[in-house]
Order: structure tokens, then C-alpha cells, then sequence
């Protein structure tokens, strides 16, 4: 079969298109707006790395994962673990800039790229009219910029491939969503050896934490009304019990009830079995410290899944460009819990 | 042998395309005013005329439709000048309401209106068959055989047209147009045919009352063409088994009787005066006849009529005719038809078959715009953007080079496409839907002369009526597809005048659009400008400006050289699947199958550069050239 056939036949018209990108930026036949995956033209390969690299298509994730994991290290409910951390930006300057919470990330990636861990990082920034887009970073300034989550998903892996194809960088870092660490790790286990694009300059992936990412044209219309059509500089999800989403701009914050948010949630997103980001060196998400969240919102937690994960981790504790405080009893079980619950949501629908 | 259009050399044989005879023949007649709007397979009968008409002292006019040039014509004849209006088949059907009254209008001067159909549609849409429509205007309509018929029935038709004040219409087509043949020339009138003033109370209306008028002329015509030196005879004087035919038909006919040996027994009635027909003659002939054969391309228009005929006279005929209303006539199969009517074995053939047999010696390619064309690149942000949409957005073409985007050319850039000017209209009428739960981005496109062309009302409607829709115009600054003849925005008349060009960006605006313009080959901005015009709401003009890459070679000047670096092409390792040479189909681009790598084809190559900033590993280089 065509590989373009393939992927718009069993992902994109079956709903299963995560946006990630993966597809894309390799030739001139796969491209995106706003969100949506368009094949323009079609290609006569049967073996298109489009096919080869989409986390939606079939792939035994059991052999990639060990491929990659020391087996031992994993946890049923959320892979690879090998430590839990409540950690954020030691500068205030991430945490108030704009970072989505403890600025870890940020912070994680500033180091990582000052000290040789990482040349250069692709991450989910805007473009120059705002809408979310895939960032090529290598500089700290650029990666300031990129901070904060977008809801919104933008196709960042299309810009890693673009990057991989240009071959100047040799230790790009990723940040990614479930759906994109997956197709990164595709990518890394080399699919079609032959045509690898440049693979092995990939570098560290920085998971994060997804419960869901929503679809680009209702997040587009709902924050508009929400704060009268400003820019908005923020927003985030808040934990289970607030329920509700926040829109931050200069005039201040406004939350929508969580049922508005809801029906947003893309489709794809409903199939997922991945709340942790498994296939990555380190994952990051909100922390839940049991003091609020006017707490909760300054601080990440960290699961650290590999050895680089752990190294870098490490490196950039000891620097003190992060910091941690204690982790609070019962939240590995509280992350266990809360991943078992996707993995079980996502067997129901499929 | 030597010759030119304007030779007074009157005996002299001179081997003559069809449209030249048309032209020798108009020149013959003493013409004062001709206007024609291009088209296959006429388009060069205006350019030569205009080429001549300062030298024998009359106008010529590129037109900017064919009702304007056939109206022009009418003009021109109510002052007693001689009128010839040159259009294609398509142009007599935009020029049709002009048509059907000015025949009941009747004309001062002799009016000739040529139209050129193209049976197979060579260079054409549809290979529709103008004869139909001489019965249904009560038009006189004549079509000549060969060459030398061709240019003698010109001035023959003027001197009818005089005779009974009435247009008189040749209808040729591509064969004769296209075809070569050898022509005596006659001579040139020292004096342009005499214009005279307009009498008060001349009148050239059309009313009603003029219709019994309309039909008495056509029967006296009708009584002059029983004696017509154009309806030909050949064959026994009582042949039971008759052909008729007309057109291209009389010399294959001819050919096949010779080769077949049936001379002796099979008659050929051979007709040059389409309508009104001589029904005396052809009842003559079919009196004797027990069978007919009616040879004609197309509709059967003949056989509908001699069948008529035959059923007036009470005539027991059995008929019979090729067997398909579509397509050329072809010697082979006029040779099998007269061989079915007479029994006569087909010799064998006497050329050679190919040795490879079966195999078309020639291999089949697609339609598709020159090396260069910017319409490639039109097409090519074109399809992105449609697809950028959540529902493909709708794509409407229109008539010019750019007809062939609807297939791979153009990676199938349209989904409907009527006649010339309809792109506006069709795309208008789905734009209005948008507020009626269409949820689909409608465009269209249209050429600068089709702009001029039928485009104009079109657009002014539009956008009176603010339909949500987008026009593309495909300024390429040329008639292409017909032959760079001039129009109102080259700033150059038939006559060879300079003329301040008309801006469309300039009638656009008058009309209340707003207007956009862009260069195709700027493919980055460009593709952005299209999908920005995409998402705003009302009516949206986006002139894409750049010219025709075969005007631009006929301007000469230094050309960039393109190459392949064959380090860099990653051939069959790279994700493109040969996308310059597969999908983006430049006859430029080709691939070297032995090596495996893109190669750039220098023949073909104008060096517009755009490939270069297409190929996905940058493997195409550009070098040296004009500074954009
Ligand atoms: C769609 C989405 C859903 C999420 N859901 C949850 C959840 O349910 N629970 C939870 O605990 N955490 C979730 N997170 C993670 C959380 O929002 C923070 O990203 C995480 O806690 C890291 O915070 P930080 O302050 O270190 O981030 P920052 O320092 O601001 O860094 C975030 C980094 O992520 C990059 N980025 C942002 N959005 C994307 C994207 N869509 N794709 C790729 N890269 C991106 C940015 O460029 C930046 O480099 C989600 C994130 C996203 C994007």
C-alpha cells in the first residue's frame, strides 16, 4: 500500500492523528495548518518513513520500549522509573516568565544546553502570529522563549525532522508529549536503517505529562470568548478537583468550567494509554503537593527513567539551577493511580 | 515556392496553409475592416491581416470577445464597408445573440464571418459543430474543400453577402485551417471596396417584421445555389449508390473511390454550400440512387437533411454513414465506409507496418505547461491551500492554458470548468452558498485575456453581490494558448500600435474588489498570501503576476542555468519520491534512471529557478541570469 494512502486511510480519516509531526518535514508531500495533518500530494512509496514514524500506526511498543529501558526499571502503570522528584527552577525569573509551572523544563533545557548535554532542542513555541509551532532552539534565549504548554498541538516533530535532515546539530534534545516521545523513539530505533534521517543526533527527550491536548479551532474560539479576543500569555489545566481551565492575559486570569473544555478534547487523545510521556529520559508534570494549588502551580514533579535522564538531572541539581523539596508521601501511588485510569479509559474506547 | 500574403502576381501557384488562403481570399476581396478574438484553429488569421492592413489600406482589430468583433463587423458594413470577422467555434457561440439578430438585421457591406470548428477537439474543449446553427439563425453558411476553394470562396461569399444583403458565414475547419495546399492566386483590387455614407434613413434592426424577409432571402439563395460552382458532382450520370459528403469527406471520399477502382459505379456529390442546401440538385442525384452513403465529421447535420429530403420526395433510400457522431473523419475509415457501400475489397496497404507491430511508434504524454510556466506554480500553492482547509476547498477553472490544471499539470486544480468566463460566474453562484451551510472555500481563476474577455461582467456581479469566494487572475501578460496575440492589457493593437495597456489591478478596484497581487514563483509569501485570502470572508481578487515563460524566452536575454549537484540529490534514498520530476512534472526536471539522481533537462529548462526551491534536500542550483 501507499504510504500516504496508509496513513490518511488508518490514522488520519480514522481520527487517530495525534499532530505530532512525525510525518512531516522529511518531503514535500506531508505538511500541516492549524492542527491538521494534510497529505498535498501523493507519493508512490510503499515505504515512506511517514508510515514508519507515526506513533499511531501499529508498532509493538513492548520491544521498542526494551529496546531503549532496562525492563526491571518498569512500572506497569507508567514505564521506566527509576526516581521521583518535586523539583522546579531554582531562577525565579523561569518560574515567572512565563514557565508553565516550575519552569523544570525550561531550566532543565537552559543548562542541557549550556554544558554540552544538548546543542540545540526542539520545542512547542509560536510563530510570529502567535499560534502554537514547532521551535528550533539553540540558543537560551530562544528555548525562554518557547516556555509554557500549548494545549493546542503543534506539529514539533516536523521541525525535528527538518533539523535531523540538515545535519548540523549532533545532540538535538525534544521535548515531548506522549504521542510525540513515541514517535521519537521510532525514530531512534530506525525503522528503514537506510533512510534513518540522521537519528542518532536525536539527544535527551524531556517527556511531559499529557492528560489530553485539545482541537485547535474550539481552544482558538473558547479562549477568545473567554477573554474578549486578548493574547493570552497562559493557560493551563487545573487539578481534577478545580475543575476548570484558566486563560491568563495582561488584564489577569479567567476560568472557564471544565465542561466547556471537555468536548474540545481531541478524539485521538481519548485512545491514548500514556499519561507519564514512558518513552523518555525524563518526564515532567504538575506537581501535587497537598498545599494548593497556588503551590502546587510554582512546582513540577520529575520522573526520572534513564541513566542520561538521571545524569543530566543530576548535573543540574548539583549546579543549583533546579531544586527540590521533599515529595510528599503517597505521590508515586497518586501518579500511579491517576496513569492507570488513562490506560483503562483508553481500553474502553478501542 | 517564394510568395507573399499581399503579391499582385494574379496565375502564380503558391502553396498555401488554410488560414493564409483565408486571408489571400479576404485581401482578394478588397476587405476594409477585420476583427477577430483568437482561437484554434483560426487564431492566426487576424495576426497576418493586421500584419497587411496598414499596406492595403484597411483595419484591423483584435477584439476583446467575439461579440464585440462580429458587432464591430456590423458596424463597419452599415457604412457599406467589407467586414470579415474571424472566430472559432466556441466564439460563435459568445457571439450568438449577435449572430441570430443580425441576420434578421440584415447587412449593407458584405459581411463574412469565418468560424473554424476542430472536430476531435485538437485545441479545443469540445469539438462542437457550428453547422447546426446556420439552419437555426436562417443564415447563409458555405465550407470549402481545399485550398483553392477556400480562398476563392471569400470573395465569393462577399459578393453574395452584397447580393442579397445578407452575413454570410464559412465555417472551416482545423484540417483546412492547419492544412497545405496549392493555390492560384488571383488578383488584388487596386481600391479598397468603397465606404459610403449612412443615409438617414438606413436601417439595419432587427424586428420582427423582418422575418419573412429574413426567409425570402434565403430562398432566393437557395435558388442561386443549385447552380453553385461549389456543390460538386463526380461519378455515372445515374449512380445507384451515391455519396455525399462535404468538408474535409470530398477528398478522402475521392482517394478511397481511386483505390478501391469504383469509380465507375458510385457517385460523390460533394457540397460547398452548407444553407441553405440545393434540394433540387442532391433530389437529382437521389432519385437515382437505391443507396446513400452521407460522409461528415461530427453531428449529422447532412444526413438529418437528405434524409428530409428524401421523405418530401417520397424517395425509398437506403441510408448510411460511418457510424459515430465523434471525432475526425479518417481516410481509413472513409475507405472502409465506401467499401461496405460498394462491395469493393480494401487493397493492401502499400505503407509499411511499423516492425514493432502494434506499438505506437510515438510515446503518449500528457497535456501539460511549458518548462518555466508560472501556472505550474500557480497550481502547485494552489492544491496546498485547498487541502490546507478542513473540508478541500472548491476549485473552479476557466478557459486558456490554464485548462489543462484540471488534469496531472496541474495536480487536478479544478473540479469544473464550463466555457470562457465561466469560472467567475460558477464560482459566484457557489460563494452565495456559504451562508447557506456550504462550509467550503470556493476559488476560481481566469487569464488575462479571458479578464478581458468574458471575465469583466462576471466579476462586476460577483462582487455587486459580495459572494464569498476568491479569483485568482493568472497574469502571465499574454493571449498563450492561442499565440501571444495582443489585448487590452498588452498595450499593443492587431495593427502593431502602441496603446496604453489597461490595468486589471485598476478595473478590480473600480469594480470594488479588493485586489492582491503576488508572484507565483515567490512560493513561501505566496502560499501564505493564499491561505490568508483563504480565511477572509467576501469576495477576494489575487492577481498573480508573472509572465508567460515562452514570452519570456521570445524577449531572449540572459537565462539562469539550473543544475543538479549530484552530491546533494539524494535520489532514491530521499524521502521525495522524485517529486521534481514525478509530481511537480516541469519538462525541465527529468531523472537520471541510470544513476538514480534528478537531472535537469538544459534544453528544456528556462531557469525560472522554482524547483530549486521546492527540492526537499536542496540539490538544485541556480547560477548567473537577469537579477529578479
Ligand atoms: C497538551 C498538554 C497536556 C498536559 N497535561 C498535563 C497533565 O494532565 N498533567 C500534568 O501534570 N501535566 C500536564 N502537562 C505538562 C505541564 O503542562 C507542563 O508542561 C509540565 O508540568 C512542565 O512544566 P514546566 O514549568 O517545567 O514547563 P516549561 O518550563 O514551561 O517548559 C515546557 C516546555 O514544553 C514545551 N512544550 C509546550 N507545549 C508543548 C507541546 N504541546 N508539545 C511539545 N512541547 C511543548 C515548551 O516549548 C517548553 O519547552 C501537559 C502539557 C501539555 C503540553
Amino acid at each position: 500500500m501507499l504510504s500516504t494512502f496508509a496513513l490518511d486511510t488508518q490514522v488520519i480519516k480514522k481520527g487517530l492523528c495525534t499532530g505530532c509531526g512525525a510525518c512531516q518535514g522529511m518531503c514535500p508531500y506531508w505538511g500541516s495548518k492549524d492542527g491538521r495533518t494534510i497529505c498535498y500530494f501523493d507519493c508512490e512509496r510503499h515505504d515512506g518513513r511517514c508510515q514508519a514514524f507515526c506513533p499511531s500506526m501499529p508498532t509493538d511498543y513492548k520491544a521498542l520500549r526494551e529496546k531503549f529501558f532496562d525492563p526491571a526499571s518498569v512500572i506497569p502503570e507508567m514505564g521506566p522509573f527509576k526516581a521521583l522528584y518535586v523539583v522546579r527552577a531554582a531562577d525565579a525569573s523561569i518560574r515567572e516568565g512565563g514557565a508553565q509551572h516550575g519552569g523544570t523544563v525550561t531550566a532543565l533545557l537552559e543548562f542541557a544546553m549550556k554544558n554540552g548535554f544538548m546543542d540545540a532542542a526542539v520545542l512547542g513555541g509560536e510563530d510570529e502570529k502567535g499560534n502554537p509551532a514547532g521551535v528550533f532552539a539553540t540558543t537560551v534565549e530562544e528555548v525562554r522563549k518557547a516556555s509554557g504548554s500549548k494545549f493546542k498541538i503543534p506539529p514539533t516533530l516536523a521541525t525535528l525532522n527538518k533539523a535531523l535532515a540538515a545535519d548540523e546539530y549532533q545532540k538535538i534534545g525534544v521535548v515531548a508529549t506522549p504521542c510525540k516521545a513515541k514517535a521519537v523513539y521510532k525514530m531512534k530505533s530506525k525503522p528503514l536503517p537506510e533512510r534513518d534521517n540522521n537519528a542518532d543526533n536525536i539527544g535527551l527527550v524531556i517527556g511531559l505529562f499529557c492528560g489530553w491536548g485539545l482541537e485547535w479551532d474550539g481552544l482558538t474560539e473558547l479562549s477568545a470568548k473567554t477573554t474578549g479576543g486578548e493574547k493570552v500569555s497562559h493557560s493551563d489545566i487545573l487539578p481534577s478537583k478545580y475543575h476548570s481551565m484558566e486563560f491568563t492575559t495582561t488584564s489577569g486570569t479567567k476560568s472557564v468550567d471544565l465542561d466547556e473544555v471537555l468536548p474540545l478534547v481531541r478524539d485521538v487523545c481519548k485512545t491514548c494509554d500514556d499519561m507519564t510521556c514512558e518513552f523518555a529520559d525524563l518526564s515532567v508534570g504538575g506537581a501535587r503537593t497537598g498545599d494548593g494549588w497556588d503551590v502546587d502551580k510554582g512546582w513540577n514533579q520529575v520522573i526520572i527513567r534513564s541513566e542520561k535522564g538521571e545524569e543530566l538531572f543530576k548535573a543540574a541539581l548539583e549546579a543549583g539551577v533546579i531544586e527540590i523539596r521533599k515529595t510528599p508521601e503517597g505521590a508515586l501511588e497518586k501518579i500511579k493511580v491517576a496513569s492507570a485510569n488513562k490506560k483503562e479509559k483508553a481500553k474502553e474506547i478501542s | 515556392m517564394e510568395w507573399t500574403l499581399t503579391a499582385n502576381e494574379p496565375g502564380k501557384v503558391c502553396l498555401m496553409q488554410g488560414n493564409e488562403a483565408i486571408v489571400r481570399g479576404a485581401l482578394e476581396a478588397g476587405i476594409n475592416f477585420a476583427s477577430s478574438y483568437p482561437g484554434s484553429p483560426s487564431s492566426q488569421v487576424l495576426g497576418m491581416l493586421g500584419n497587411v492592413a496598414e499596406e492595403r489600406g484597411f483595419y484591423a482589430q483584435w477584439a476583446t470577445n467575439e461579440i464585440s468583433a462580429l458587432q464591430g463587423c456590423m458596424g463597419a458594413s452599415f457604412a457599406n464597408a467589407r467586414a470579415i470577422c474571424i472566430m472559432k467555434q466556441n466564439g460563435l457561440l459568445v457571439s450568438a445573440d449577435a449572430l441570430f439578430c443580425g441576420v434578421q438585421g440584415g447587412v449593407k457591406g458584405g459581411l463574412v464571418l469565418i468560424t473554424s470548428d476542430d472536430p476531435d477537439a485538437h485545441s479545443s474543449t469540445n469539438e462542437f459543430d457550428s453547422r447546426n446553427f446556420a439552419p437555426a439563425a436562417e443564415a447563409i453558411m458555405l465550407e470549402p474543400m481545399t485550398m483553392q476553394e477556400t480562398k476563392d470562396m471569400i470573395p465569393y461569399a462577399f459578393e453574395l453577402s452584397e447580393r442579397h444583403h445578407q452575413l454570410v458565414i464559412v465555417r472551416v475547419t482545423t484540417r483546412i485551417c492547419h492544412g497545405r495546399g496549392n493555390v492560384v492566386l488571383g488578383e488584388l483590387p487596386e481600391k479598397a471596396h468603397p465606404i459610403q455614407a449612412v443615409d438617414e434613413w438606413d436601417r439595419m434592426n432587427c424586428v420582427c417584421y423582418e422575418h419573412q424577409a429574413t426567409l425570402n432571402k434565403l430562398k432566393a439563395v437557395q435558388e442561386e445555389f443549385e447552380n453553385c460552382p461549389f456543390n460538386t458532382y463526380q461519378g455515372p450520370e445515374k449512380a445507384e449508390k451515391l455519396i455525399i459528403t462535404s468538408g474535409t469527406g470530398k477528398l478522402y471520399a475521392k482517394e478511397a473511390i481511386s483505390r478501391l477502382g469504383v469509380a465507375e459505379n458510385v457517385g460523390l456529390l460533394a457540397l460547398g454550400t452548407l444553407w441553405p442546401l440545393p434540394e433540387k440538385t442532391i433530389t437529382s442525384y437521389m432519385k437515382e440512387a437505391k443507396e446513400v452513403l452521407v460522409l461528415e465529421e461530427v453531428d449529422p447535420y447532412l444526413m438529418t437533411q437528405v434524409e428530409a429530403i428524401a421523405g418530401r420526395y417520397g424517395l425509398n433510400i437506403k441510408f448510411s454513414d460511418r457510424g459515430t457522431n465523434v471525432g475526425e473523419l479518417s481516410p481509413d475509415e472513409v475507405l472502409k465506409a465506401i467499401s461496405a457501400l460498394t462491395g469493393a475489397a480494401i487493397p493492401e496497404k502499400r505503407v509499411k507496418q511499423n516492425e514493432q507491430g502494434e506499438k505506437e511508434p510515438l510515446i503518449r504524454r500528457e497535456l501539460t505547461f511549458c518548462a518555466g510556466c508560472p501556472h505550474r506554480a500557480t497550481f502547485y500553492l494552489l492544491k496546498k491551500a485547498l487541502r490546507s482547509e478542513k473540508i478541500p476547498g472548491i476549485s473552479i477553472g476557466d478557459i486558456g492554458c490554464y485548462f489543462m490544471a484540471g488534469g496531472e499539470a496541474g495536480f487536478f486544480g479544478y473540479q469544473v470548468c464550463n466555457a470562457m468566463g465561466s469560472g467567475i460566474n460558477v464560482a459566484q453562484g457557489l460563494g452565495q452558498l456559504t451562508s447557506y451551510g456550504l462550509n467550503q472555500k470556493v476559488v476560481t481563476m481566469c487569464g488575462d485575456s479571458t479578464f478581458f474577455h468574458t471575465v469583466m461582467p462576471g466579476l462586476l456581479n460577483a462582487s455587486y453581490h459580495n459572494s464569498d469566494m476568491l479569483m485568482i487572475v493568472l497574469d502571465n501578460s499574454a493571449t498563450a494558448m492561442t499565440g501571444f496575440q495582443p489585448h487590452p492589457g498588452t498595450g499593443i493593437t492587431a495593427m502593431g500600435k502602441t496603446v496604453e495597456p489597461m490595468s486589471i489591478e485598476a478595473i478590480c478596484l473600480a469594480m470594488g474588489c479588493s485586489v492582491t497581487i503576488a508572484d507565483p514563483f515567490d512560493i513561501e509569501n505566496t502560499q501564505q498570501i493564499l491561505l490568508d485570502l483563504l480565511q477572509q470572508k467576501g469576495l477576494k481578487v489575487l492577481i498573480m503576476k508573472q509572465p508567460c515563460a515562452t514570452l519570456k524566452s521570445k524577449q531572449g536575454g540572459p537565462k539562469k542555468t539550473v543544475r543538479v549537484n549530484p552530491d546533494k540529490c539524494l535520489g532514491d534514498g530521499c524521502g521525495c519520491d522524485k517529486f521534481c520530476s514525478r509530481v511537480w512534472g516541469c519538462p525541465g526536471n527529468s531523472w537520471d534512471f541510470e544513476n538514480g539522481k534528478a537531472v535537469i533537462d538544459p534544453v528544456s529548462c528556462v531557469g525560472c529557478g522554482v524547483c530549486a526551491k521546492l527540492c526537499p534536500a536542496g540539490a538544485i542550483e541556480v547560477e548567473g541570469g537577469a537579477e529578479e
